[in-house]
């Protein structure tokens, strides 16, 4: 748990060094019409690097005096985390190509099977009919194009 | 009053009129759905169905991302009653005593108490939303760029110093928060901030993705990691549970009366819902005769809770039509639906489109009306939904997800984004890092920016503006009295304790 809470503060010490860059190169003093472009975006920064500091060398001193602590992530949590992650992420790779609904189908199949072994007809019925019915709602009655990736419009050609 | 009063019957008749009955029906079902799964609250739900209201007109549209919030409020009773897991952050308090009494073969009625109070906390709240609403907005008129700043600091330093979580991780998400709002092209001057080149950054981050990984991918995360049991009790609701049910609630006027009047004040406050559920149960076991009771089932347990959350999660309505200022992430969800009907929140609604903000609050009325009654009758059906394999629930919801973070925008790069937020969402959970004040810090950040320049142009470049009286200076002295809230009671109770021991 400390391990992560020293990585996750470090990320956001990240976060303020890269505002407070960006506002110097913008300037963020007085301009003529008021306050520059980076004036706000300066003391946000600013502030999320004392207080990232402060969450920092607390996290620091607990890890010193008392150990790395608990796990973030409890034994036997991660399998299943990555279980969701790792496909999810894949589906979206996966609409670049053929498109949401075909790669939501797919990731349906995929999940359903692999991790909830789930029966074939239910495989199959769910499969089909949830992403149908989501493609006539939003794509045909509400006129709202999903992504169709690269294939898509030729894989459903309504 | 009387003209208030006339519009408040106008609003009424918009809301049941037959096409706008319907939209409720429908988002009220919903709404309840999207209560009783876990990992797909009502932030949630709201965001992922904003892109099909873009087709709609305003009023319909608003009813139908409000009756989502209200079917969602009551849905997230059913979850923690029957299931003993809360729904929703703001039922964890009636697991306490609603899942005992549930197992003691009284699911129906705890249930039909959990509904009547939130009907009765319902009522209060929009009983006060009604009648100064109007009031506040009008005060609100006089409001300039440096009151709003005001008002606004006010509402983070809530956060930081009535939040209850570590005050420096919660500065670090609103400035988080703040940033991620800052990407993209400054608006005064055309320049482009923290792109880096990028073409894809130009276009900012929309907080409706942010919510959607937030809460959804992230709350999802968590329930796969602690192995989600569903282990329900089935419940009808038959007559005789309403009438018992009924009977209790008589019996506990005083606590569902004291739950709703908790509610409301607590939902004036940013995150009020949660913190007014907790509340309003330890007031109630504080009153009770019997205190051995609660936890075994205790129908006090149940009524206050619920009347307060419920209370709590109408009256939030009421700064963000009043003031353009969200208590909630569902609320600035809402928000967000109406900025994209050209509709700005804030004191301007009531003047320039009354017959909408008094549309809306017709709806509050008739939506929490109908709600009740959807739940009364269709419980087991909507328990039914959590009978469903999570294997099956949780692609589905990932997909939905998808859409609506894809369909904001229409932008592929969302759907990387929805990603990115739900394993962030997931670690902030964590590592406790408070979620609700960097949505809202990502809604208000443009609004926020502007002001604060405005101001400071006015004020020739001297800070000293945002302690303008009078009315600037006292919101300003309250929001930094309740910044420093933790730190002053601790000295506080440092001072007595050494008086004790002296």
């Amino acid at each position: 748990m400390r391990k992560a809470e020293i990585v996750v503060a470090f990320f956001f010490v990240a976060i303020g060094i890269i505002a407070i860059v960006d506002a110097v190169r913008l300037s963020f003093g007085w301009g003529p019409s008021g306050p520059e472009s980076g004036f706000f975006p300066f003391y946000l920064g600013l502030g999320t690097l004392i207080c990232s500091a402060v969450v920092l060398t607390k996290g620091f001193k607990e890890f010193k005096k008392e150990g790395s602590g608990k796990r973030l992530i409890p034994e036997g949590g991660l399998k299943p985390i990555l279980w969701v992650l790792v496909p999810s992420a894949g589906m979206v790779v996966l609409t670049e190509f053929v498109g949401l609904h075909i790669a939501a189908a797919i990731f349906l199949v995929f999940y359903m099977r692999a991790v909830g072994k789930i029966r074939w007809v239910t495989v199959i019925l769910v499969s089909i009919l949830l992403p149908a019915s989501l493609f006539v709602v939003f794509d045909k009655l509400f006129l709202i194009p999903l992504p169709t990736g690269m294939w898509g419009s030729k894989l459903i050609p309504f | 009053m009387v003209e208030n009063l006339h519009q408040l019957l106008a609003g009424i008749s918009i809301a049941i009129q037959p096409g706008n009955f319907l939209i409720a029906l429908i988002g009220l079902v919903l709404g309840v759905i999207v209560g009783v799964l876990p990992g797909l609250g009502g932030a949630n739900g709201v965001a992922i169905l904003i892109p099909l209201t873009v087709t709609m007109r305003p009023v319909p549209g608003i009813i139908l991302l409000s009756s989502i919030y209200w079917g969602a409020l009551y849905g997230g009773s059913i979850t923690s009653i029957l299931f003993n897991i809360p729904g929703e952050p703001w039922s964890v308090a009636t697991t306490f005593d609603g899942y005992p009494l549930a197992k003691k073969g009284k699911a129906g009625k705890a249930l039909v108490m959990a509904f009547l109070s939130h009907g009765v906390g319902a009522v209060f709240g929009i009983i006060m939303l009604s009648f100064f609403a109007p009031i506040i907005a009008e005060f609100a008129l006089k409001f300039g760029p440096a009151e709003i700043f005001s008002v606004m600091m006010l509402t983070f330093s809530a956060f930081v110093g009535l939040g209850g979580k570590s005050p420096s991780k919660t500065l670090v998400s609103i400035f988080f928060g703040f940033i991620l709002a800052a990407v993209g092209m400054d608006i005064v001057t055309g320049q482009l901030r923290m792109t880096f080149g990028s073409v894809d950054l130009m276009g900012g981050f929309n907080f409706i993705v942010a919510v959607i990984g937030l809460f959804g991918l992230g709350e999802i995360f968590l329930t796969v990691e602690e192995g989600l049991k569903m282990e329900g009790i089935s419940a009808k609701v038959t007559l005789k549970d309403i009438a018992e049910g009924s009977r209790a609630l008589v019996v506990h006027w005083k606590t569902v009366v004291m739950g709703a009047l908790v509610g409301c004040w607590m939902g004036l406050k940013p995150g009020g819902a949660t913190p007014a559920s907790f509340m309003a149960y330890g007031f109630a076991k504080q009153a009770a005769k019997n205190k051995d009771e609660f936890g075994q089932g205790a129908s006090a347990g149940i009524i206050a809770p619920e009347a307060a959350a419920h209370a709590a999660g109408t009256s939030a309505t009421l700064p963000m039509i009043t003031l353009g200022i969200p208590g909630s992430p569902t609320m600035a969800v809402i928000m967000g639906g109406l900025m994209i009907f050209g509709l700005l929140p804030g004191p301007m609604l009531f003047k320039e489109h009354a017959d909408f903000v008094w549309g809306l609050i017709g709806s509050c009325w008739v939506g929490n009306f109908i709600g009740l009654f959807i739940v009364l009758a269709f419980t087991p059906l909507f328990a039914a939904v959590l009978k469903i394999r999570f294997a099956i629930l949780m692609p589905a919801i990932v997909y939905v997800c998808a859409i609506g973070a894809y369909a904001v925008n229409n932008r592929m790069i969302d759907i990387y984004y929805m990603i990115i937020f739900g394993v962030l969402g997931y670690a902030f959970k964590k590592l406790d890092y408070p979620l609700a004040p960097m949505v809202l810090a990502l809604v208000l950040g443009d609004m926020a920016e502007a002001a604060m320049r405005q101001a400071l142009i006015m004020g020739h470049g001297s800070p000293l503006i945002f302690f303008k009286p009078p009315i600037a200076l006292p919101i300003m002295i309250a929001a930094i009295i309740i910044f420093f809230m933790p730190t002053i009671s601790q000295l506080l109770k440092k001072k007595q304790s050494s008086v004790g021991a002296g």
